[in-house]
C-alpha cells in the first residue's frame, strides 16, 4: 500500500501495520437529515424568527381591530379587501397576506435567507460545520431548505392569524369571489390555504437570492439589507413603465397574481407561471451560491 | 487547483445561459404542432365559415401599441373609473387578459382580469349579468325569450354561421367585398395558443391608409380564429392585437354560466331595450354614437375613409360623461392633443384624430395631412 | 513515539499529516511559506509559533476550510481536500478559537455540530455529547446559554465538540487560549490521556512551556516558514548545548576545544570582556538526539586546558532550553512576527 498511497482507500491507510489508531473510516449514513432538522429546529426556535413571525401575525390583528373600532357603517375608500372584512371575517387574513407582499414578508425573507451563510460565518460556528463535515453542498441546501421553511411559515402565520381574529371580531359567512361568484367557508378557507401557498413560492425567489448574497459575505446584516434593498429595488423596477420589457423577468412579477386564486375559476396558469418564475431564480442564484459557497474561504 | 475552482464556477455561468435561453425559446418552439397542409386564401376563408366550434374556453389577450400618450394619470384625476370614455381609452392602452367561456348550448361568459379585481359578464340561461368586484356592482339584463341566444355576445362567427348558407359563399361574397381595396393571402401558418394557424393577411390596395395589415390568424382545424392583428405601415409589431394565449374546445362546467350576484353588491336590473353594454370589451361602446350618425359624413374609401362628425355632438357629450366642474376633460384633451395647422390632432399609429379650429372633427386611418386636406375641402 | 519516532524516514501510511511545499499568500502577503509538515501517527506534535506565524493558516488548509494557493496535503494517508468528507469524520479540530451560537446552551450547541457530521449514529448523540461534556469538565454548564460562558468555558465546550466522536487525529489550534492554570493543567492531562489512546494530536501554541511539556514531536514556525522539525529533543539540542571558557588566553583555548573537535570561536560582543578577559564559545553538536553532551565529558575538557597551561576562569556547559531555541529560531522572541511579503 505505500506504493500507492493516494489511490489506497481509507481502510488500507487506517490499518497501516505498525500505528495505533483506532478508528475505523465512518461512511455516512444516510442523507443525513439530522442537520436539517437541528436547522429548523434552530431556525424556529430563535427570538430573531419568532419575533419576526409575531410581527407578521400582528399585521391582519392590527388591521381587523382598527377596522372594528372604526367601523360604524365605513365605506371608505381603500383597497377592496378591506370594506369586506367588516361583512365577512375571513377577508382577514386575506387582507393581510395582500397587505404584506410589497414590504412586509419580503423583509422576513430578506432577514432569513440574508442570514443563512453569513450568520453562521459571523458566529465562526460554519468553520465548526464545515470540519464536521457538514459538506459545503449539503450545508447549502439545509440552508436554502430551512429558508423555504420560512417562506411556507411566513405567510401562513399571516393567513392563520387573520382568520382567526376575523372569526373573533366579524360574523363568518360565504365569500365572494372577484368572479362574483360565492364560496362556501370550507372552500374559502381552502383557498386562503392556497394564496399562502402561492405567496410561499413567490418569496423562493428572493430566498435563493438571498441565499447567494449570504454566501458572499460575513456580515449577516449586508447580507439581509442586501436582499431586502433588491426586492424594493424589484418592485420600484416593476412599476416603472418604462422598464416594461423587464417586468416579466422580475421576481416579483407575479406577487400580485395571488388574488388569482380568488377567481372563479382558480387561475392555476397564474400559479403556474409563478412558479416557473421562482424556480428560474432558484436556479440561476442556486447555481451561483453553489458556486461561490464551494470556492469559499472560510477565514470567518 | 485553479483548474478546479474554474469547473466549479462553471455551473455559475451555464445556469444563467440554460434558464434564459430557455425562457426566450420555449415561446418559441411551443407547439411544434406540425405544419397543416397548405390552403388558398378561399380555402381558409371556407374553413372559417365552416367553423362548428360550438364550446371553448381560453384566455384572450389584446395589446394596444397605439403610440397613445400616456393618460393614466389625467385619467384617474377625473375620478370616473367605470365610465364608458375611460372604459375605453384603458381598453386601447396597455394590454389585458380575458378568459373565454363559451357553450352554445349554455351561454357564455367572459371575465376581464383586471389586477387585484375582476369583471365578468355572464350570459346564461338567466339573462345577461355584468359585475364588477371592485365596486362589487351587479348589473342584471333579463332575457325574456331565446336565452341561448345570449351565446353570440362572444362568437361572432356562430351567428355567421347561423345566417350564411354556405362556408364557400361566405367566403366568396367576403372576398367579393373587399377584393378590390384589399388584397388577401395566406402568407404562412403560424401556432397560436398551441394550435397550428393560417396567417390570413389582408393588406389595403391604398397608399393613404396608415394599416399596413390585418393578420387575422385562422385555426388549421377547426377554422375559429384565434389571433386579430393589426399592423400600422412602418411598425413591425402589431398596433393592436387580439390574440389566445391559450384554448381548449372541452365543454366549460355549466355552473359558470349561472350568476348569483353576491350578498351585499350593489345590483341594477335593467330592462332588455335599455341596456347598452357600454363598459364592456367588445361590441358597440358608445349609445351616443347612434346619435351621432346622423351628422356623420364620410370621404374617401374603404382603408382611407375620412369621418367627418361636427364637433358640438361631441363636446355635449363629453361633458355629459366626465362632468368636469375643474375642467379635467380639457386637460385631458390637451395632454392627447398636439397643435398642427388648423386645428388639434390626436395622433395614434392607427388612427388620426383632427379637431379643427372650426369645430369639427375628422378621423380615419390616414395620415394627419390628408385629415387637413379634407378638413379644407 | 517509540517505533517510528526513532527515524526521520516515515512510510506514507505512518504520517497522520503531511504536507510538501504548502503556500497561502493572502494578496501579495506570503501567510504559509512552502510548508513540510511531517507528523507521525500517534504523536503529540507541538506547532510552535510566535503570532502571526501562520499556524491557523495552516490548520484551516490541512482541514479545507482554505484552498492553498499551491502544495499537497495529505492528512491520515489521503489527499485533501479531495478526501475531505471521508477524512473529516476522523479528525476532531479547534480552529482559532471555539465558536458557537450564543443563544443555543452548551449541549444544544454540541447537539447542532454533531447532526453536521453524516458518519455518526444520531441514536448516541445525546449519550456522546454528555460524555464529552464531562470529559472536559462542563457537565454542571451542560444547559447553560454559551452566551453566558466565559473565554474559559467557550474553550473547554470547543475541546468537547472535537471529542464528540470516536477520533483518529485531533487538530488543536492554542487549546489553552484563555485557560486558567488549572484548565491548561486539564487540558495537558486530557491530550495526554487522548494520545496514550493512540490519538494522533496536533497541537499549535506560541506556550512554549506547554509544548515542551505535551509534544513528543514539534515544529517551529515563523514568518510563514518552518524553521525546524523533528522530535522534541532533536528540535531542542541541534548545536544548542555549547561550552563557555573565560580565559585570558583565548589563542589557548580554541586550540585545546578544537583538539575535542570541537568547533570553538571567541565571543565579539561579550559584554564580560574585560581587559585581557575574553569568552571562547564551542558549540556541542548533538550527534546523538537524547544524549545532550555527546560522548564529551566536561571534565576531559577542564582537564586538558589546565594541562594546556589556559587561565580558566570560568567554565559553563549551558544546557538549551526550547525557549532559547524558540527565540533563536525566530529571531523575534514573542513579538508578533508579520509574513513577508513577495514582489
Ligand atoms: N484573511 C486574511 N487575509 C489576509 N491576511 C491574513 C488573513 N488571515 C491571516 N492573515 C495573515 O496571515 C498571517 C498568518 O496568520 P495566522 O495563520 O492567523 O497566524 P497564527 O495562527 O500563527 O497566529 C498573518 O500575517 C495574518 O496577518
Ligand atoms: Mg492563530
Amino acid at each position: 500500500m505505500s506504493d500507492s498511497p493516494v489511490s489506497d482507500s481509507t481502510l488500507s491507510a487506517s490499518t497501516a501495520p505498525g500505528e495505533t489508531a483506532s478508528v475505523r473510516a465512518r461512511p455516512p449514513r444516510g442523507l443525513g437529515l439530522a442537520l436539517l432538522a437541528s436547522e429548523l429546529a434552530i431556525l424556529f426556535r430563535r427570538t430573531r424568527t419568532i419575533a419576526m413571525l409575531a410581527a407578521l401575525a400582528a399585521v391582519p390583528i392590527l388591521i381587523a381591530v382598527a377596522v372594528r373600532v372604526s367601523s360604524s357603517g365605513s365605506s371608505g375608500r381603500g383597497p377592496a379587501f378591506i370594506d369586506q372584512i367588516t361583512q365577512n371575517g375571513l377577508f382577514v387574513g386575506v387582507a393581510g397576506l395582500i397587505l404584506c407582499i410589497p414590504l412586509f414578508l419580503p423583509l422576513t425573507v430578506g432577514v432569513a435567507a440574508g442570514d443563512t451563510i453569513a450568520g453562521e460565518a459571523s458566529h465562526g460556528t460554519l468553520r465548526y460545520l464545515l470540519v464536521a463535515p457538514a459538506g459545503r453542498v449539503r450545508l447549502l441546501i439545509v440552508k436554502f431548505l430551512g429558508t423555504v421553511a420560512f417562506c411556507i411559515a411566513a405567510p401562513l402565520v399571516v393567513v392563520l392569524a387573520g382568520t382567526v381574529i376575523g372569526a373573533i371580531l366579524f360574523p363568518l359567512g360565504n365569500v365572494t369571489l372577484l368572479s362574483g361568484d360565492t364560496v362556501s367557508i370550507s372552500e374559502s378557507l381552502g383557498r386562503a390555504l392556497l394564496m399562502s401557498a402561492y405567496v410561499s413560492v413567490s418569496l423562493i425567489g428572493l430566498s435563493a437570492i438571498g441565499l447567494f448574497i449570504s454566501t458572499l459575505t460575513d456580515t449577516p446584516v449586508g447580507a439581509m439589507a442586501a436582499t431586502i434593498v433588491i426586492s424594493v429595488a424589484a418592485q420600484v423596477v416593476g412599476s416603472l413603465d418604462q422598464l416594461a420589457w423587464l417586468h416579466p423577468w422580475l421576481f416579483s412579477y407575479h406577487w400580485l397574481g395571488v388574488v388569482d386564486m380568488l377567481r372563479q375559476p382558480i387561475l392555476w396558469s397564474s400559479f403556474g407561471d409563478n412558479a416557473i418564475l421562482q424556480l428560474g431564480y432558484v436556479i440561476v442564484f442556486g447555481a451561483l451560491a453553489y458556486s461561490r459557497f464551494v470556492t469559499k474561504s472560510i477565514l470567518s | 487547483m485553479a483548474d478546479r475552482s474554474l469547473r466549479r464556477w462553471l455551473p455559475a455561468i451555464v445556469a444563467p445561459i440554460v434558464v434564459i435561453g430557455g425562457a426566450l425559446a420555449v415561446p418559441l418552439t411551443a407547439g411544434a404542432a406540425g405544419v397543416p397542409p397548405e390552403k388558398s386564401a378561399q380555402e381558409v376563408l371556407e374553413l372559417v365559415g365552416s367553423n362548428e366550434v360550438t364550446a371553448l374556453s381560453g384566455t384572450v389577450v389584446q395589446t394596444s401599441e397605439l403610440g397613445l400618450p400616456d393618460l393614466s394619470g389625467a385619467l384617474s384625476g377625473t375620478g370616473t373609473g367605470g365610465d364608458s370614455a375611460s372604459s375605453a381609452l384603458e381598453l386601447l392602452t396597455g394590454s389585458h387578459t380575458a378568459r373565454v367561456y363559451l357553450d352554445e348550448a349554455q351561454g357564455a361568459r367572459v371575465q376581464i382580469l383586471d389586477s387585484m379585481a375582476e369583471r365578468d359578464i355572464i350570459a346564461g340561461p338567466d339573462g345577461v349579468w355584468f359585475y364588477d368586484s371592485s365596486e362589487d356592482t351587479a348589473t342584471h339584463l333579463a332575457l325574456p325569450d331565446d336565452p341561448t341566444g345570449s351565446a353570440g355576445t362572444d362568437g361572432s362567427q356562430s351567428d355567421a354561421t347561423d345566417t350564411v348558407p354556405t362556408p364557400a359563399a361566405l367566403a366568396e361574397h367576403f372576398l367579393d367585398a373587399i377584393e378590390p381595396s384589399t388584397a388577401v393571402s395566406v402568407d404562412n401558418t403560424s401556432v397560436v395558443a398551441g394550435r397550428s394557424a393560417y396567417d390570413l393577411v389582408l393588406t389595403p390596395d391604398s397608399a393613404d391608409t396608415l394599416i399596413a395589415a390585418v393578420t387575422i390568424a385562422v385555426d388549421s382545424e377547426t377554422g375559429l380564429p384565434l389571433s386579430v392583428a393589426v399592423t400600422a405601415k412602418g411598425q413591425s409589431a402589431a398596433a393592436f392585437s387580439v390574440a389566445f394565449s391559450d384554448i381548449s374546445f372541452d365543454t366549460p362546467d355549466a355552473s359558470l354560466f349561472s350568476f348569483t350576484p353576491p350578498a351585499g353588491a350593489t345590483v341594477d336590473e335593467q330592462l332588455p331595450h335599455a341596456y347598452s353594454l357600454s363598459t364592456s370589451a367588445n361590441g358597440e361602446h358608445d349609445s351616443h354614437l347612434g346619435d351621432l350618425a346622423k351628422n356623420v359624413t364620410v370621404t374617401g374609401d374603404a382603408w382611407a375613409s375620412i369621418v367627418e362628425l361636427p364637433v358640438g355632438d361631441l363636446a355635449a357629450g363629453a361633458s355629459e360623461e366626465s362632468a368636469d366642474p375643474s375642467g379635467s376633460a380639457s386637460s385631458l384633451l390637451d395632454a392627447a392633443t398636439e397643435k398642427v395647422d388648423g386645428g388639434r390632432v390626436l395622433s395614434t399609429s392607427l388612427l388620426n384624430v383632427l379637431l379643427t379650429d372650426d369645430g369639427r372633427i375628422l378621423a380615419g386611418s390616414v395620415p394627419v395631412a390628408l385629415l387637413q386636406a379634407a378638413a379644407a375641402d | 513515539m517509540t517505533g517510528n519516532a526513532g527515524s526521520n524516514a516515515f512510510a506514507p501510511g505512518a504520517l497522520a499529516i503531511e504536507t510538501h511545499g504548502l503556500t497561502k499568500r493572502f494578496g501579495s502577503h506570503l501567510a504559509v511559506d512552502s510548508v513540510d509538515l511531517a507528523v507521525p501517527r500517534g504523536s503529540v506534535f507541538g506547532f510552535l509559533g510566535p503570532n502571526g506565524a501562520g499556524k491557523t493558516t495552516t490548520i484551516r488548509m490541512l482541514l479545507g476550510l482554505v484552498g492553498a494557493t499551491s502544495g499537497s496535503i495529505s492528512v491520515l494517508g489521503q489527499p485533501m481536500p479531495a478526501s475531505l468528507a471521508s477524512v473529516l469524520p476522523r479528525v476532531g479540530a479547534l480552529v482559532e478559537g471555539p465558536a458557537f451560537y450564543p443563544f443555543l446552551s452548551g449541549a444544544a450547541n454540541l447537539h447542532r455540530l454533531d447532526t453536521a457530521d453524516r458518519s455518526v449514529d444520531g441514536a448516541t448523540r445525546s449519550d456522546r455529547v454528555a460524555q464529552a461534556l464531562d470529559r472536559v469538565g462542563l457537565g454542571h454548564a451542560a444547559g447553560k446559554k454559551v452566551k453566558a460562558y466565559s473565554l474559559g468555558m467557550k474553550q473547554r465546550l470547543g475541546l468537547a465538540n472535537a471529542l464528540l466522536a470516536p477520533r483518529d487525529l485531533l487538530v488543536l489550534d492554542e487549546p489553552s487560549n484563555g485557560l486558567d492554570p488549572q484548565g491548561t493543567r486539564e487540558v495537558r492531562s486530557l491530550i495526554r490521556s487522548l494520545a496514550a489512546d493512540g490519538t494522533t494530536v496536533f497541537v499549535s501554541s506560541h506556550l512554549l512551556a506547554e509544548i515542551e511539556q505535551l509534544c513528543s514531536h514539534v515544529a517551529v514556525m515563523s514568518s510563514g516558514r518552518i524553521v525546524s522539525q523533528g522530535t522534541l529533543d532533536a528540535v531542542r539540542d541541534q548545536d544548542v548545548s555549547r561550552i563557555r571558557v573565560v580565559t585570558t588566553d583565548p589563542v589557548g583555548a580554541l586550540r585545546v576545544l578544537a583538539d575535542f573537535g570541537l568547533e570553538p570561536s571567541v565571543a565579539t560582543d561579550e559584554s564580560t570582556a574585560d581587559g585581557d578577559v575574553r569568552v571562547v564559545l564551542a558549540p556541542v553538536p548533538a550527534t546523538d538526539p537524547g544524549h545532550r553532551t555527546s560522548g564529551i565529558q566536561p571534565e576531559a575538557i577542564v582537564a586538558a586546558l589546565v594541562a594546556a597551561g589556559v587561565p580558566v576562569r570560568g567554565f559553563t556547559v549551558e544546557e538549551s532550553s526550547l525557549e532559547d531555541r524558540f527565540v533563536a529560531l525566530t529571531g523575534e522572541g514573542f513579538a508578533i512576527a508579520e509574513g513577508h511579503s513577495v514582489r
